[in-house]
């Protein structure tokens, strides 16, 4: 307060004018040289004082008080309050003020909103100097517990000319009005104010870039590292994190063109997710189809589906279409309340941008998997194919030539042991068979067929073998055994996997399914400890009615020594019935 | 000339091993003999043409082409040669070939020669292979793939489903270029074109399929 004092000056000249040739020096020079004592000077001291206050800090919430603060100050006010206008709607955003307690504040309620002369300022943004408020045609007069003010100082406050908002101050204190001087002091603050709060504003806008950026660099990465996660809810949940929404949500196209499904929700409502909301007369809905970023504030969100949980009033809402390959894959919402601030346009810039960054990282990890499985089955193909061409081909023939040899033998033990050595061909051909087909893979989305579902539930199987048991398929398998038989034999093959885990105490294992002779055989056997009477029944008996559904039959040989069950059915009694 | 008694037999096979011990097998029965050994297509449309027999043994796979194709034209332009198929693939695949090519039934290259023997005995007395009730299952299938159900044939486009539709009906190339108005030639591509299909979704085969395709094409 010390330049106030002194100053009584009513010079019509702008002291800030004047104080111009002082600026070219450093600021904190200039005001350790000022000296207090000419009134001139002491503004000017109070004013650099006050600007050096204003410029120091760049969070914008303390900017804004510290303006307030100073102007206060600057002018011996006993009020002050900084009135921020909606830059869309008009009216007051956020209204700092200095001088009225928080206990009188809430009595009196609701902030100025900016009517009367508060409004007028920001109808025509000049000054506006009164010694008597109360007297002038504009003032509408206070609400209730209102303190009484008197002389009224407003001025606007610009940034690169436009109005950002206006600083109001009351009850001058020691000369009981404004003077010209005052005026023109809190105009020269309101235009350091103007630069202070724009630096502040960048400053968060760059904080803000960098906590997206920080959020794409880590959904990047987890794309790429984890697997087992949904890489849709980390996304959900790191823009609730750093876009300060109440509420996020990605919402999917379904099969149905009328619905979308909430695939993922977070924050407050959580608990929608897995819903569905109608594409008509939802956000959503007019963004998958739009394909554009929008910005959701004037719609009357009470008139389209329910944003948030009932007691909590959407007040605006990001919404960014997550488009891949040219297609809208979903939309992603983020939600703020009413009473939080709205999300501005750069925000809607930052999330899209967000957004756009991940669905490029989910297509490449989606393109890098399809690469790993194109070169997968590439490398299985060929192997299929030297098996197919090469190794069955040569046994094969081996095999014959070891079928003429033993035509010229005559010594009956020498034809025995080489046709042993062609049913371990025999064998071996049949195997590799199995592997080849193995080494294919189902289409994607495509229901596996018979065989790889039997392939896949033998190789899942942990029953404590020495090694896997061999599956040999003889027939035309997949034709054949299909719908509600494929589930029998599923089930048959289930069961003796799950007996020999639990029970046999077995080495090794094989499986046999044929159709041959008009009739669909399951044969398996294990070298176990055979079948102890009790515990399983059920699972035999199972097995035992589904083969008679058929009209067919189910063995279990158990000897001292490996087990062997055998389950057989016609296949003309079932050819029909599987055709459903 | 051929004589009531020997079944005259055409050996069609690249695997230069394998026709020796399958020639050999059959040279050591008295009531056959194989008369022409070809190890490619174009060498088997001259054999069989020159040698006239009354079974032809065809590989599914062979260099220069696809055995199933040479079934296709031996069944149209001498329907009484009666064709096995002999294939190192698995049932499935081996009876989806047989049913395509018209043939009379397909053997596993299996060593037990017996079979071998006994299914070209039961082939020349005019009997078929192939269990009616498969056969029926497969152009069942088949159908199901040319009216656009079976999900899994879907880069058949629509004229190679109606080709597949005639060829589930027992039609030669000749006949289905007649009902649909294509050239013989057209139609014989459109066949290609469908086994190489066919055999993607049944992937070993499209490994060995897809290649000869190109040489073929």
């Amino acid at each position: 307060m010390e330049g106030r004092n002194e100053s009584d000056s009513s010079n019509d000249d702008s002291s800030a004018g004047r104080a111009r040739g002082e600026f070219g020096r450093p600021l904190d020079d200039t005001v350790n040289h000022v000296p207090a004592t000419l009134s001139d000077r002491g503004r000017l001291y109070a004013l650099l004082r006050a600007n050096q206050a204003v410029t120091e800090n760049l969070d914008l919430p303390m900017v804004l008080q510290r303006i307030v603060e100073t102007a206060v100050e600057l002018v011996d006010a006993q009020y002050g309050a900084l009135g921020v206008i909606d830059p869309v709607h008009g009216g007051l955003e956020q209204f700092v003020y200095q001088g009225v307690s928080p206990a009188v504040a809430k009595k009196i309620g609701h902030l100025p909103e900016g009517h009367g002369l508060l409004g007028a300022l920001i109808d025509d943004p000049r000054p506006i100097r009164l010694e008597h408020l109360c007297e002038d045609d504009r003032s509408v007069g206070f609400p209730p517990h209102h303190p009484p003010m008197d002389s009224f100082l407003g001025v606007p406050v610009r940034i690169h000319g436009e109005v950002f908002g206006n600083l109001y101050l009351t009850n001058q204190q020691s000369d009981g009005r404004f003077s010209l001087e005052d005026e023109q002091l809190v105009g020269a603050l309101a235009a350091t104010a103007g630069y202070a709060i724009k630096n502040a504003q960048l400053f968060a806008e760059t904080q803000r870039r960098q906590r997206w950026s920080a959020a794409t660099a880590e959904i990047t990465a987890t794309l790429v590292s984890v697997e087992e996660r949904e890489p849709i809810a980390v996304i959900a949940e790191r823009v609730l994190e750093v876009s300060g929404a109440a509420h996020v949500r990605i919402v999917v196209p379904t099969e149905d063109p009328a619905r979308l499904s909430i695939k993922v929700a977070r924050g407050i409502g959580a608990d929608v997710e897995g819903t569905m909301v109608p594409a008509v007369g939802s956000v959503s809905g007019a963004v998958l189809e739009g394909m554009n970023p929008r910005l959701i504030e004037d719609e009357d969100f009470s008139r389209i589906h329910p944003l948030l949980p009932e007691g909590h009033t959407p007040g605006s809402v990001i919404a960014v279409p997550l488009v891949a390959n040219g297609q809208a894959r979903g939309v992603l919402l983020a939600v703020r309340e009413i009473s939080a601030p709205r999300f501005t346009p750069s925000e809607l810039e930052m999330v899209a941008d967000f957004a756009g960054q991940v669905t490029l990282a989910m297509e490449l990890a989606d393109a890098r998997n399809a690469q790993q499985q194109i070169v997968l089955y590439e490398d299985r193909t060929r192997i299929a194919r030297d098996l197919h061409d090469h190794v069955i081909q040569q046994l094969f023939a081996s095999g014959l030539e070891l079928q003429s040899v033993a035509g010229t033998l005559t010594k009956r033990s020498n034809i025995e042991r080489i046709s042993n050595v062609i049913s371990t061909l025999d064998a071996a051909i049949v195997q590799i068979r199995t592997i080849i087909f193995s080494l294919s893979s189902t289409a994607p989305g495509s229901t596996p067929s018979l065989r790889h579902q039997i392939i896949d539930l033998v190789n899942e199987f942990d029953g404590g073998l020495a090694q896997t048991p061999t599956v040999t398929f003889a027939g035309p398998v997949d034709l054949v055994i299909a719908g509600g038989l494929a589930d029998d034999v599923i089930a048959v093959v289930r069961e003796a996997l799950a007996n020999i885990a639990k029970h046999a105490n077995a080495r090794s294992a094989s499986i046999a399914i044929a159709v041959e002779d008009g009739a669909v055989k399951i044969d398996i056997e294990d070298d176990g400890v055979g079948i102890s009477p009790d515990g399983r029944r059920s699972g035999l008996a199972n097995l035992e009615e589904r083969a008679a559904r058929r009209g067919g039959r189910f063995i279990l040989d158990a000897g001292m020594v490996g087990t062997r069950l055998r389950w057989h059915i016609p296949l003309t009694a079932n050819k029909n019935s599987d055709e459903n | 000339m051929k004589t009531e008694s020997l079944i005259r037999v055409v050996l069609v096979e690249d695997h230069e091993l394998v026709r020796r011990g399958i020639a050999e097998l059959i040279s050591a029965e008295s009531d056959m003999d194989v008369v022409a050994e070809a190890g490619t297509v174009a060498q088997a449309r001259s054999r069989i043409a020159a040698t006239n027999p009354d079974i032809v043994l065809l590989d599914v796979r062979l260099p220069d082409g696809s055995g199933i194709d040479v079934c296709r034209s031996i069944r149209q332009e001498a329907p009484q040669i009666r064709c096995l198929i002999l294939t190192a693939y698995d049932d499935e695949d081996a009876l989806y070939a047989a049913v395509l090519a018209g043939a009379a039934g397909y053997i596993l290259k299996d060593i037990r020669g017996n079979r071998l023997i006994e299914a070209i005995r039961r082939v020349a007395a005019g009997h078929s292979l192939l269990d009616p009730t498969l056969k029926k299952m497969v152009t069942h299938r088949m159908r199901e793939a040319s009216s656009g159900e079976d999900p899994r044939l879907d880069a058949l486009t629509g004229r190679e489903r109606q080709v597949l539709n005639l060829i589930a009906e027992g039609l030669t190339n000749r006949e289905i270029g007649q009902r649909i108005n294509l050239a013989e030639k057209t139609v014989k591509n459109y066949v290609s074109n469908i086994l190489s299909k066919l055999g993607l979704q049944r992937r070993t085969q499209a490994a060995v399929l897809g290649d000869r395709a190109h040489r073929s094409g």
